[in-house]
């Protein structure tokens, strides 16, 4: 099943990511000074207040299932007070005959907000903090399981409340999510593992660049949290309520518990060396935190000029693709590929704009595939789809090679970052387009 | 073409038809001017009763395109021939206002070129060529005329101004905030703020469907440098923010890409705002969504615009229905009572009239064709009508307190919509949603007469294609406007009957004006290519000529 990942594509999230890190790097306190919780303390508790509505939920679902109930008011029940823990009291999915779950006295959670509602508060705020695409994420989940509960609550056959709140507990985990995972997929445990949402008020922190100077306290970077330093001595020692333990160290009578962000943090501090990604399942997960767009190009103008650009396509195919474009796209962008009516698609303006933008060929790739013609989208067979890609990238100058543009997406396309080639290409015009015959 | 030639096909012109081959080739130094070649503030308070020029996109700030001038009428339609006829060397579509000051025709095409043009004769004075990179899609709506300069938005976001008298560059200047999805395609507007005796230059930025927010900003024609800005979409703290889920304001949309509307008297700006974004996804955004779709009545008297009233005609909002036409002020008759109104179209197909001072509904009129408006779009795909490119579109219409009919033009189109799971925001690309609508059905066109008093069709003319050409009144009782067939027709402001038309060649998406140089009257509209108004009806072979046509009566 394919799931909703909400700004999962790689350019929404590193976007909103990027600037909020370089807020962070501004604001930032010198290293080894100690401060409360970057996160304010309601952040924190509307974040596990949140997780908790959804635990809730599936716990609802799951105690129906497990309770081998012959009337159906049970399941209808268990579906509703779900919606409503979800969706919040003021919502029109709201069904007060249900009750919520856990209905007693003071902080249940069956309140005016839902989880729905606590991650809109969360996110409605001028700065996007890292943890803003898991939080859309969960949400956008969330409100796919509403949509499959609602099913549920109207099912006339038990096995047609299975087969709805299955598919609700599929979107609800995702929403919960994991906190091995800092990314999209993260969701809310993965934000509570890795991001400053995770820190208690009143907690230690320092900075999630250098090592820990005292425990306990939790090491903040860019918004992520890098570890947390745990006393090593004899007693008891709370954790936060998700924490994304990926690695465990033991240093100077502290053990430190790195997380599934410290990947991601590790490529922010300053005077180190830019550290690999950490392999992830995540798309969005893929650091590239230069400090400036002027670094930013810098750094792809150093690694275009490095590296021969990538043999994506076949002349063939190219051909073929002309021919798709010369009766697809030409009205709008041009039989020279500059646009009448519509963006340029080749030569020195697409691909300046496309290295300004941070577009990769995954983006090119989907725009084409997905989104294009803009007045059929995803008309063309992929076949045809293909074709055109391996045109334009031929226009584009881009060499060709022994395999076609694939029909079937490759991830590695999220790794070519596009920009102008270096050096004169053999048939490139004044406008930088290179002919193809 | 080169410039020799083309001079030489100007000069051998001596029949009553010129045709003038503009080509882009560089500025000609122009002579030193004693007289003003830009018109004053107090001139563009008083560009209603100026028969000579045309100085604001829609003649005057009140949004009516209507002309005192006489000497063209329904007596005389007839003998209106083509004076002059200018190719214009850039592709895409043409939907320039011309500007008109002292016999000289500034015009923009799709590119953001700029030629000033003698506007008897189409002899080119000057041309400006900018080729920036086009973010969306390649328009612009035409030049603003103030202290000294021509003032042009360009389709990177640049504010540039022009010596009139030579098109050189006397400032260039980025002035949106994100270059990846935010661009200009309106008309600059001049005014000058009476309270602290200040020019300024109204511009409002295209960035809708591409994942920005709209505002509206008051520049310096001096420098550039800000003024004030109104932010379209309230953010954190501001009335009205609680219609947005989330964050979903800060891709919300509500471009301001239309025209400026000003009472001149209040001191008030009247401004239609564009639709939400992410266009067909409307779950990402639960809420109305203020302030897309939406008239705004902002209060320019102070140092920043206080927003007197809003009147949001589509709620939440999940088909692109924004009101594209500029609000039109007038004075008309409801119920035989005399009242200031302001009116508009939206691309739901929608007509309505409002109370001027409060905002309230006075008349509502379905132009187009409706279906599915209750629906939004779903996975599986349905059809609503109009579609996008349907209903009321951007040249609007025109009142004549003559007839107490208001005209503006219509079509039915029906799209078939289809919302994605989730929306994808990619710096640079449109930020929708969905699909953009396939057609279904036949494309039609019509030019409507609405009577203000009780909101009735006083008459409608149909057409197979569109009728993307906005309404010229004259106060001689005509109404002119030209169709995506490529037609400019005169109608009878009394029946609608088509009383002159002429093939143009090419496909009229652009406003028709009236002018007069010593004396005469002309009328111009300019032809070319469909740009984003394509469709399987319009032939693409041969290719449609850009022009600028002149007509006056022999």
């Amino acid at each position: 099943m394919r799931r909703l990942p909400s700004g999962a594509f790689r350019p929404a999230r590193i976007a909103g990511g990027l600037a909020s890190l370089v807020a962070c790097l501004l604001l930032w306190l010198p290293p080894g000074v100690a401060a409360a919780g970057a996160a304010n303390g309601d952040d924190h508790r509307q974040a596990v207040a949140t997780l908790a509505d959804v635990k809730a939920a599936i716990g609802e679902l799951v105690r129906a299932d497990a309770s081998y109930a012959a009337d159906p008011k049970t399941y209808h029940g268990a579906a509703q007070r779900a919606i409503n823990v979800l969706a919040g009291t003021k919502s029109e999915d709201y069904v007060a005959a249900a009750g919520a779950p856990g209905d007693a006295p003071g902080d249940a959670p069956g309140d005016a907000l839902g989880a729905i509602g606590r991650i809109d508060g969360l996110l409605d705020r001028t700065a996007t903090p890292v943890w803003a695409s898991p939080m859309r994420s969960a949400e956008a989940n969330i409100r796919a399981a509403i949509i499959h509960l609602q099913d549920a609550v109207k099912a006339d056959e038990l096995m047609d409340y299975a087969l709805a709140a299955s598919r609700a507990l599929d979107y609800l985990e995702v929403a919960r999510g994991r906190p091995d995972e800092a990314g999209v997929f993260g969701g809310l445990e993965g934000v509570l593992a890795n991001t400053e949402l995770g820190v208690p008020p009143g907690a230690r922190v320092q900075d999630g660049c250098h090592a820990p100077s005292a425990a306990p306290s939790y090491g903040l970077h860019g918004g992520y949290i890098a570890w947390v330093a745990v006393p090593g001595g004899e007693g008891r020692h709370e954790l936060a309520d998700a924490s994304g333990v990926g690695s465990l160290d033991v240093r100077g009578g502290m053990i430190v518990l790195r997380t599934a962000a410290a990947g991601l943090v590790a490529g922010t501090c300053s005077g180190r060396p830019k550290r690999d990604p950490p392999e992830q399942g995540d798309p969005a997960g893929q650091p590239d935190p230069p400090a400036s767009g002027q670094r930013a190009a810098q750094t792809r103008a150093e690694a275009g000029a490095g590296a021969a650009p990538p043999a994506l396509y076949t002349e063939a195919q190219a051909e073929q693709g002309k021919q798709v474009f010369a009766t697809k796209c030409v009205a709008c962008h041009g039989a020279n590929l500059q646009g009448t009516a519509a963006p340029s698609v080749a030569g020195n303006d697409f691909l300046v704009t496309a290295n300004h933008n941070h577009w990769t060929l995954a983006i090119m790739r989907y725009i084409v595939f997905e989104q294009m013609p803009r007045n059929a989208p995803s008309s063309l067979s992929p076949g045809d789809d293909a074709a055109v890609m391996a045109y334009l990238l031929a226009s584009n100058c881009y060499p060709a090679g022994r395999k076609p543009f694939p029909s079937a997406d490759d991830p590695s396309f999220a790794k070519v970052q596009l920009a102008p080639l270096p050096g004169q290409r053999h048939g490139e015009d004044a406008k930088g387009v290179c002919a193809v015959h | 073409m080169t410039m020799r030639q083309s001079l030489k096909a100007t000069a051998a012109l001596c029949a009553p038809v010129a045709f003038g081959f503009i080509v882009a080739f560089s500025a000609a130094a122009g002579r030193a001017q004693t007289t003003p070649n830009t018109p004053s503030g107090q001139d563009f308070v008083n560009a209603a009763a100026d028969t000579a020029n045309w100085i604001l996109p829609a003649k005057s700030y009140t949004g009516n395109h209507y002309t005192e001038a006489t000497q063209i009428s329904p007596a005389n339609v007839r003998s209106l021939r083509l004076v002059w006829k200018g190719n214009i060397d850039d592709t895409g579509p043409m939907e320039s206002s011309p500007i008109i000051y002292n016999g000289t025709m500034y015009v923009t095409t799709a590119h953001d070129h700029v030629f000033a043009l003698d506007a008897a004769t189409g002899k080119l004075k000057w041309s400006f060529t900018d080729n920036p990179h086009v973010i969306s899609f390649a328009a612009n709506r035409g030049v603003a005329l103030f202290d000294g300069n021509v003032y042009l938005g360009t389709l990177d976001g640049h504010l540039i101004a022009l010596n009139a008298s030579t098109g050189q560059k006397v400032w260039d200047k980025v002035t949106v905030d994100d270059t990846s999805n935010s661009f200009y395609t309106m008309a600059p507007v001049p005014y000058h703020d009476p309270a602290t005796n200040r020019d300024m230059i109204f511009m409002g930025v295209s960035d809708g469907d591409w994942g920005g927010n709209g505002n509206m900003t008051a520049y310096d024609p001096k420098t550039g440098a800000v003024i004030w800005r109104w932010d379209t979409v309230p953010g954190p703290g501001q009335p009205g923010h609680n219609t947005w889920s989330g964050d979903s304001w800060k891709r919300g949309g509500a471009a301001s890409w239309t025209g400026v509307t000003i009472d001149t008297a209040t001191h008030t700006m009247y401004l239609n705002l564009g639709n939400p974004s992410p266009d067909f996804l409307g779950t990402v955004r639960q809420g109305a969504n203020l302030y897309t779709d939406s008239m705004v009545a902002l209060d320019i008297s102070g140092a920043k615009p206080k927003l007197k009233w809003y009147h949001q005609f589509i709620p939440h909002d999940t088909h692109d229905w924004d009101p594209a036409m500029q609000p039109v002020l007038f004075t008309g008759k409801v119920n035989g009572e005399s009242r200031k109104l302001i009116a508009t179209g939206d691309k739901a197909g929608n007509f309505w009239i409002l109370d001027a001072e409060t905002g309230k509904l006075v008349d509502h009129t379905a132009v187009s064709f409706q279906k599915g408006h209750d629906t939004a779009p779903t996975l599986e795909g349905n059809v609503a009508c109009p579609n996008t490119l349907g209903g009321v579109e951007y040249q609007g219409g025109a009142y004549d307190p003559a007839t107490n009919d208001f005209y503006v033009p219509s079509q039915n189109e029906c799209g078939f919509w289809k919302a994605t799971k989730d929306a994808v925001y990619i710096a640079g690309e449109f930020y929708v949603g969905g699909s953009f609508p396939k057609l279904v059905g036949p494309d039609t066109g019509q030019m409507n007469a609405i009577d203000v008093s009780n909101g009735v069709f006083a008459w409608r003319h149909h057409f197979d294609l569109p009728n993307y050409g906005g309404a010229l009144v004259t106060a001689s009782g005509l109404v002119f406007s030209g169709n995506l067939g490529g037609n400019e027709n005169a109608f009878d402001a009394k029946t609608g009957n088509i009383l002159w038309s002429y093939d143009t060649g090419g496909y009229i998406q652009a406003p028709t004006e009236a002018f007069e140089v010593n004396g005469k009257e002309y009328i111009v509209v300019a032809s070319g290519e469909a740009g984003n108004a394509k469709i399987p009806e319009l032939s693409t072979t041969p290719p449609r000529p850009n022009t600028i046509n002149v007509f006056s009566v022999q």
